[in-house]
């Protein structure tokens, strides 16, 4: 029984697959999908003592980077990890009240007097 | 405008603001954002949920097929309040899930044109204009190709007179800050308008 010629010279595909950080899990926790601006930052809040899920190492990536206020887009860019995961990662966090949401960004139509400043800075560049 | 009760700390809130760059492949978006921010990348596996999507999923890691969209974006501070992301969308142009995800909440969209291709674009026109998006048209001069008077691009694209469309060098930190500036003109003079008028007769495709 000869094992074949190659096996082990296909791709076998990413070492990890991308959901499994997430326990299979693509939806966020509580459902609500966070804009890729949305900005979140570390409550400080320390981890509770009979934490009953225990985070991942790519939780307190998240939490580390989240020292500082930080897009959902730069946490995924920052960490590597698929935008999908990082909403789930995230979600799990905010649901143990580690981060919080700084500001969340609807569909509405920005301010005009922020678009003025925005306007102003590009101006400076 | 009702402004939603901020959550942050006291004192400058900040905001976020994100455009769109769009255009066909290769049309140098990812130029443009690098021209005039660092570019850094993002990406994501979108899974393509379909049959057999359930709860009873107990091998704990994810069976379904995902696909990977790779895009990239750019991010401009402005003050320590102010942050401006720019977005380029991905290149390849199925991946329509991922505009919408980037258009949602976007302050406008930039169309960036080729002149030797500009069917290309044809696609991010109808799209920012059925979602009420404002844009302008950013037409890229490539080396070698032949310039149009952006007048005769308005014409051919069949935009809204008002929309702007002009020439610019991706490559360039100066003519893609100009680009930005006149979006966010658009933008502020679309608004102080109060319009954005439905349109648009069926384009003759020119490509």
């Amino acid at each position: 029984m000869s094992a074949g010629g190659n096996w082990d010279a296909r791709d076998p595909g990413p070492v990890v697959r991308p959901y499994a950080v997430t326990g299979g899990r693509t939806e966020p926790a509580g459902g609500e999908v966070l804009d890729l601006i949305t900005i979140v930052v570390a409550s400080g809040k320390a981890a509770a003592a009979d934490d009953p899920m225990g985070f991942t190492p790519e939780h307190r990536r998240i939490l580390r980077l989240c020292q500082q206020p930080a897009a959902v887009a730069d946490l995924a860019s920052d960490t590597g990890l698929p935008l999908g995961v990082v909403r789930v990662l995230l979600a799990d966090i905010i649901l143990q009240g580690r981060i919080t949401v700084l500001q969340r960004r609807g569909g509405e139509r920005p301010r005009a007097d922020l678009l003025k400043e925005v306007l102003h800075g590009l101006r400076a560049l | 405008m009702g402004s939603a009760p901020s959550e942050g700390t006291p004192g400058e809130p900040l905001a976020a603001f994100k455009i769109v760059v769009a255009g066909g492949f290769g049309v140098g978006k990812t130029t443009l954002v690098g021209a005039i921010s660092e570019v850094r990348p993002l990406h994501t596996e979108e899974a393509l949920t379909s049959a057999g999507v359930g709860l009873d999923d107990l091998s704990g890691v994810a069976s379904k097929t995902t696909t990977t969209v790779a895009m990239d974006f750019g991010r401009i501070t402005f003050g320590n309040h102010l942050v401006l992301y720019l977005f380029g969308t991905p290149g390849q142009e199925r991946f329509w899930f991922m505009w919408d995800e980037l258009s949602y909440g976007a302050l406008g969209a930039v169309i960036l044109a080729d002149t030797r291709r500009l069917g290309d674009c044809f696609p991010a026109v109808d799209y920012f204009e059925k979602r009420r998006v404002p844009f302008v048209v950013a037409i890229n001069c490539f080396d070698g190709a032949p310039r149009y008077d952006p007048r005769d691009v308005h014409i051919a694209l069949d935009l809204d007179p008002g929309v702007p469309a002009v020439l610019c060098d991706a490559r360039q930190r100066d003519s893609a800050k100009q680009v930005l500036i006149m979006l966010v003109e658009h933008v502020l003079a679309s608004a102080a308008a109060g319009r954005s008028k439905p349109r648009r007769a069926q384009a003759t495709g020119l490509a």
